[in-house]
């Protein structure tokens, strides 16, 4: 079997509000935590949805669009830059699951 | 809604129907809260619910056309590991194939609906069939505590309010942490990512793979090249007409090795075994969800305060001590637990700590901390380097040699052995293991 690549996999996620414009993010990260002085930088690889990427100048960036709700970076930060909360079921993202 | 319930219970996982149900049936007056979509939207599990509670819960759940369970377990496999090899314990037996089954394969947004329904049943036939509610779509935002007590809880500017709350909102434990019974920062030391897929076949070449007859199932855990040098194992659960199969992977250990969990998936499905068993599959879901290890001082300090209980994965409740990873089972026992002890409370009209402490003895007293207390030792030494990675590695050195046929006169097993000992380890090093291994296991 071909192997999918992160993109492809998220495709297969049902999201709430994905028609909505504007969502209230139910993560906040201080990505200024995270680019002054953060020894590791870990939430850009271990975040199973990509929502932490880095530029090409090293600075940390979030998006909360593709978050799956799974928790990984609330423990894998330990720099408190990591504001974490489940999204609001009106207006914020988060998934629904097909199978869980 | 001004009126007050006896209890509210925060969360539509296993262990918040669990104890639903239980309240329902004791004629409480209680209110179900559930952020998602309806029960079982949020949630992921692996996942096999292990053991026979759920036929306390529900008597008879298999005689139901369709129950909410997948598959029941009747054969189980444990896979050893190498870059080219398995070498797996297999058991099969008939003797799992009698009702109430002693592991039931789930998908969560299924099952936990499924249980959610008999909730909503259990609510009809009771007392306050008009006054207790599941809601859904309600993410609280606040246990409301007065003097220090659980009073209720708050979703945006809205308040209901209860003499009890029982907290089964998982292992993302916020509201655990807001009354002060978890630290508000939990290190990644003792937490693991869960990631699977879920992939779907044929129904009939399904089972013909897996050699399934009727709704029978396997279990197939697997350590060592699975995870690529990361702490944690991989499983393959299956279903109806797909299976479930992912990793199970440390989260500090991730961070330090600088491995991603999904590149780590990918890596396991390379494997010439698991290619082999998902060939012609096709992938319906991406999951992926923090789950604890079972290491317990990961958990809460205490697990009652006054007014309020915490149940399940919030209580940080699941182990995998080498035989399974039990936590779903963990999560019923103690939402069943919680319910009964806050039945207690209210005949005595006393939802203080000094009635709901018998919720800490009685879970104390039950499998669940017997079982958690008991094979500590062995949760530790399941994560150490040796078991991860050496152990796998000579098991499947040995294996390679011992099945190897090459008209050429055969070194005794004894001598393959020492080999593969030599090789991966030393025979000191799986001297202490053995010895840690028969005190722990």
């Amino acid at each position: 079997m071909k192997n999918l690549k992160l993109s492809e996999r998220l495709g297969l996620v049902s999201y709430r509000n994905q028609a909505k414009s504007e969502i209230k993010p139910h993560i906040v990260v201080d990505t200024g935590i995270c680019n002054s002085g953060c020894p590791h930088k870990c939430t850009t690889w271990v975040c199973p949805a990509n929502c932490y990427t880095l530029d090409e100048s090293d600075q940390v960036h979030f998006q909360v669009e593709d978050c799956i709700e799974c928790g990984t970076c609330m423990y894998a930060c330990d720099q408190g830059a990591v504001d974490w909360n489940y999204p609001d079921p009106e207006i914020g993202r988060g998934v629904t699951w097909n199978f869980g | 809604m001004d009126e007050k319930f006896d209890c509210i219970v925060i969360g539509g996982g296993v262990a918040g129907l669990s104890a639903a149900l239980t309240l329902a049936r004791n004629n409480m007056k209680f209110l179900l809260i559930e952020r998602g979509e309806f029960a079982g939207s949020k949630n992921v599990s692996g996942g096999v619910l292990w053991g026979s509670d759920l036929n306390k819960l529900v008597p008879n759940y298999w005689e139901e056309e369709d129950g909410g369970w997948e598959r029941f377990i009747n054969h189980r496999r444990l896979t050893f590991m190498d870059e080219q090899s398995t070498f797996s314990l297999d058991f099969k037996s008939k003797h799992f194939n009698e009702a109430p089954y002693s592991g039931v394969v789930v998908l969560r947004s299924k099952f936990d609906n499924w249980l959610s329904a008999k909730v909503q049943e259990a609510i009809d036939a009771s007392d306050f069939a008009m006054d207790s509610f599941i809601a859904t779509n309600i993410k609280v935002d606040e246990v409301l505590m007065e003097n220090d007590k659980a009073v209720g809880i708050r979703t945006g500017e809205e308040e209901f309010h209860a003499d009890s709350v029982i907290i089964a909102e998982g292992v993302n434990n916020l509201l655990t942490r807001q009354v002060g019974l978890q630290d508000k920062y939990v290190p990644a030391d003792h937490m693991l990512t869960g990631i699977k897929e879920v992939i779907r076949f044929d129904q009939k070449v399904l089972e013909d793979r897996f050699q399934l007859n009727g709704l029978s199932g396997m279990s197939n855990e697997f350590v060592g090249w699975a995870t690529d040098g990361v702490e944690g194992g991989g499983f393959l659960y299956t279903n109806r007409d797909t299976i479930s199969l992912g990793l199970v992977l440390s989260i500090k250990d991730m961070r330090e090795k600088k491995r991603s969990p999904h590149d780590l998936l990918n890596h396991f499905k390379t494997h010439p075994t698991i290619a082999d068993a998902i060939r012609g599959g096709e992938i319906v879901e991406y999951s992926a969800h923090v789950v604890s290890s079972g290491d317990s001082r990961a958990m809460p300090k205490e697990l009652y305060k006054d007014g309020i209980l915490i149940a399940g994965e919030a209580a940080n409740l699941l182990m995998n001590a080498g035989k399974a990873i039990q936590g779903m089972d963990y999560a019923m026992r103690s939402g069943i637990l919680a319910a009964e002890t806050i039945v207690k409370a209210k005949e005595q009209n006393d939802y203080s700590s000094a009635v709901l402490r018998e919720y800490r003895a009685v879970l104390n007293d039950s499998y669940v901390m017997k079982d958690i207390n008991n094979f500590q030792d062995a949760v530790h030494l399941l994560h150490t380097e040796t078991m991860q990675s050496k152990v796998p590695n000579l098991i499947c050195d040995f294996g390679r040699q011992f099945f190897t046929i090459k008209n050429e006169p055969t070194p005794k097993s004894e001598k393959m052995l020492l080999g593969a000992i030599k090789r991966h380890s030393s025979l000191w090093e799986l001297i202490q293991l053995g010895f840690k291994a028969r005190k722990s296991l």
